[in-house]
């Protein structure tokens, strides 16, 4: 624990002046101080063998987050998975209820992990994770991320992907979101044939808000990324997408398409989006694609016609459009149960 | 069966008159069927008798199985028996045929009362059916009508309804699209469910299709409204004479 005077720490949080920060004010958020604010966060982390946890002293990541995770958690705890490591069984992290940590994911040559993460709390508080994967070549990361968190809870959960040649990431992230939150995916190209995979959604009801946020920063060739984002947003909720595709001039051939598509289920909630593409290689393909509206009201009609009620043919078509994020995942079934659920309590 | 009395509708806040004091009455077990030109107000009575939005009954009733049809949302229409065959059928992406149907079916059956469908029973009929209509099994499992070409998504509304089993159709225009091959195998399929306690309001712009489903009633509309009527025979003469003389 370190204790720092409140306003102080108040000063260093990120707020909506940032551009990087002006839809998810976290300085707005913690004004009233709320608990885990400074203090550490444990995460229970559970590995399959063959896998090593310990304690290092590491330097502190760049990000405004990263370095108010060091002031209070200190260390960080790295998880080493050796060189052609297989499992079919995943990382588990689970009980980041309150305060700040730093997890650092060592992933060596050939390696293949899963990393399963809960995000989940049902008392207010204040979360920060620092997470950084380190994937030597050839190595395959496949994160999978639910979030759902009472409508009180402030929490940012960063993480910082580097990745070598040849190295492989697929993540799903499934978001309820909380009273503040952003998942922001960082991920650095250090070496060719990049193939990356970034999926997620947000269901937010009542004045519920997430953000996410990716940065992908491609600096060698070949690059292969897809990247999908869904939103369903009800009641007075704030759904917020900042994507944005680097490609820097040595990452020639890069294959890259971002999409966000989000829909509105009432009058009074807000959608922020802003994809952007900086590209300075000249042999590249990149797209990125951003909708926003509401259900067909024609396609309403048509299955009411058919004699399905109209708030079950509303969560079906809905159900069909968060669906598509998750297509790619090896078992979705538990997050399309979460998402049925939802569905039938706000559609 | 179905009582239309004196129907008027109008669009645009008021604007526009689409049916202009429209009467109709088709008994359990008849087929009649609707011509006229186009922007006669044809659709417009399937959409007005199906519950969508966008228009207003200012004057008229519709006794349907001596309910007030006009006070049912669309989805308890469907419930009661109604259905429409859409001129237009909509795509439903994301959502397969199969789970779409047995949703749709199940959410009648527990709205007049009665058991679900057991998927074993469900996807036994459905094959059967498809068959006789010729639809390949793998459009079944794709998501409806993305991407059918127009004489398949007709063709799915016929496997629609036959899934279904109403007890009141109309068909909007349900030879558009199709071939010869297709619109023999619809009417196969049409003709089957003639039955006593069923009626058939069959809307088209031209007569070829009630070679193949022969109506009891031929009525044109023009203007809103119905302005003359006869038997099969009837059709064969608008083909020859044209509507002309039948407008306003």
């Amino acid at each position: 624990m370190t204790n720092m005077p409140h306003n102080a720490l108040i000063e260093q949080l990120p707020h909506r002046r940032m551009e990087a920060w002006k839809w998810t004010d976290v300085r707005g958020a913690a004004v009233s101080e709320p608990q885990g604010l400074s203090a550490a966060c444990n995460p229970t982390i559970a590995a399959p063998s063959g896998i090593d946890i310990s304690t290092e002293g590491v330097a502190p990541s760049e990000s405004v987050m990263g370095k108010l995770a060091v002031t209070f958690a200190h260390n960080a705890t790295v998880i080493t998975v050796p060189a052609g490591f297989k499992s079919d069984a995943p990382v588990l992290l689970s009980d980041m209820k309150s305060g700040h940590a730093r997890l650092i994911f060592k992933i060596g040559k050939g390696a293949e992990i899963s990393v399963t993460e809960t995000h989940e709390s049902g008392a207010a508080s204040f979360v920060n994770i620092d997470m950084r994967f380190d994937l030597a070549q050839g190595a395959k990361l496949s994160r999978t991320i639910f979030h759902n968190d009472c409508a009180d809870m402030t929490r940012i959960s960063t993480a910082q992907i580097n990745a070598w040649a040849d190295a492989e990431i697929t993540q799903h992230t499934l978001s309820f979101g909380g009273g503040l939150t952003r998942f922001e995916t960082r991920i650095a190209s250090l070496g060719e044939n990049l193939k990356a995979e970034i999926h997620g959604a947000y269901l937010l009801n009542d004045k519920r808000h997430c953000d996410m946020t990716s940065y992908i920063d491609l600096g060698a060739q070949s690059a292969h990324i897809r990247q999908s984002v869904k939103g369903v947003v009800a009641g007075k909720a704030r759904g917020v997408f900042q994507g944005k595709f680097h490609v820097r001039s040595p990452a020639q051939f890069t294959d890259a398409e971002m999409r966000h598509d989000a829909m509105m289920l009432s009058d009074t909630c807000q959608i922020r989006a802003k994809p952007e593409l900086e590209i300075y290689a000249d042999d590249v393909a990149c797209a990125h694609g951003n909708t926003v509206g509401a259900l067909d009201e024609s396609a309403l009609f048509y299955m009411r016609q058919r004699g399905i009620p109209l708030r079950q043919a509303r969560a079906l078509l809905t159900e069909a459009f968060v669906a598509e994020a998750f297509d790619g995942m090896a078992d979705n079934s538990d997050f399309m149960s979460r998402i049925t659920d939802w569905l039938e309590q706000n559609s | 069966m179905i009582k239309i009395k004196n129907l008027t509708a109008t669009v645009n806040d008021g604007q526009q008159t689409i049916l202009n004091g429209l009467s109709l009455e088709v008994p359990a077990g008849e087929v009649h069927a609707i011509m006229g030109p186009n922007g006669a107000g044809k659709s417009t009575l399937s959409y007005v008798l199906t519950g969508k939005d966008g228009y207003d009954v200012t004057d008229g009733s519709v006794d349907y199985l001596g309910q007030d049809l006009l006070a049912m949302e669309p989805e308890e229409r469907a419930s009661a028996g109604l259905f429409l065959s859409f001129q237009y059928p909509l795509e439903i992406p994301g959502v397969p045929t199969m789970h779409f149907l047995r949703t749709a079916l199940n959410a009648q059956r527990k709205s007049r009362g009665e058991d679900i469908m057991a998927a074993p029973e469900f996807l036994k009929k459905a094959r059967a059916i498809a068959a006789d209509l010729k639809i390949k099994p793998d459009m079944l499992k794709r998501p409806l009508n993305v991407g059918f070409s127009g004489g398949e998504k007709k063709r799915m509304e016929i496997f629609q309804m036959m899934m279904l089993e109403p007890k009141f159709i109309i068909m909007d225009e349900t030879d558009s699209g199709l071939d010869v091959d297709a619109l023999r195998i619809v009417a196969d399929g049409v003709n089957a469910l003639r039955a006593p306690d069923r009626g058939m309001l069959i809307i088209t712009h031209y007569q070829r299709l009630l070679d193949y489903i022969v109506p009891d009633r031929v009525h044109v509309l023009s203007d809103g409204k119905i302005v003359a009527s006869g038997d099969a025979d009837f059709a064969k003469l608008l083909e020859k004479e044209g509507y002309d003389k039948y407008a306003a």
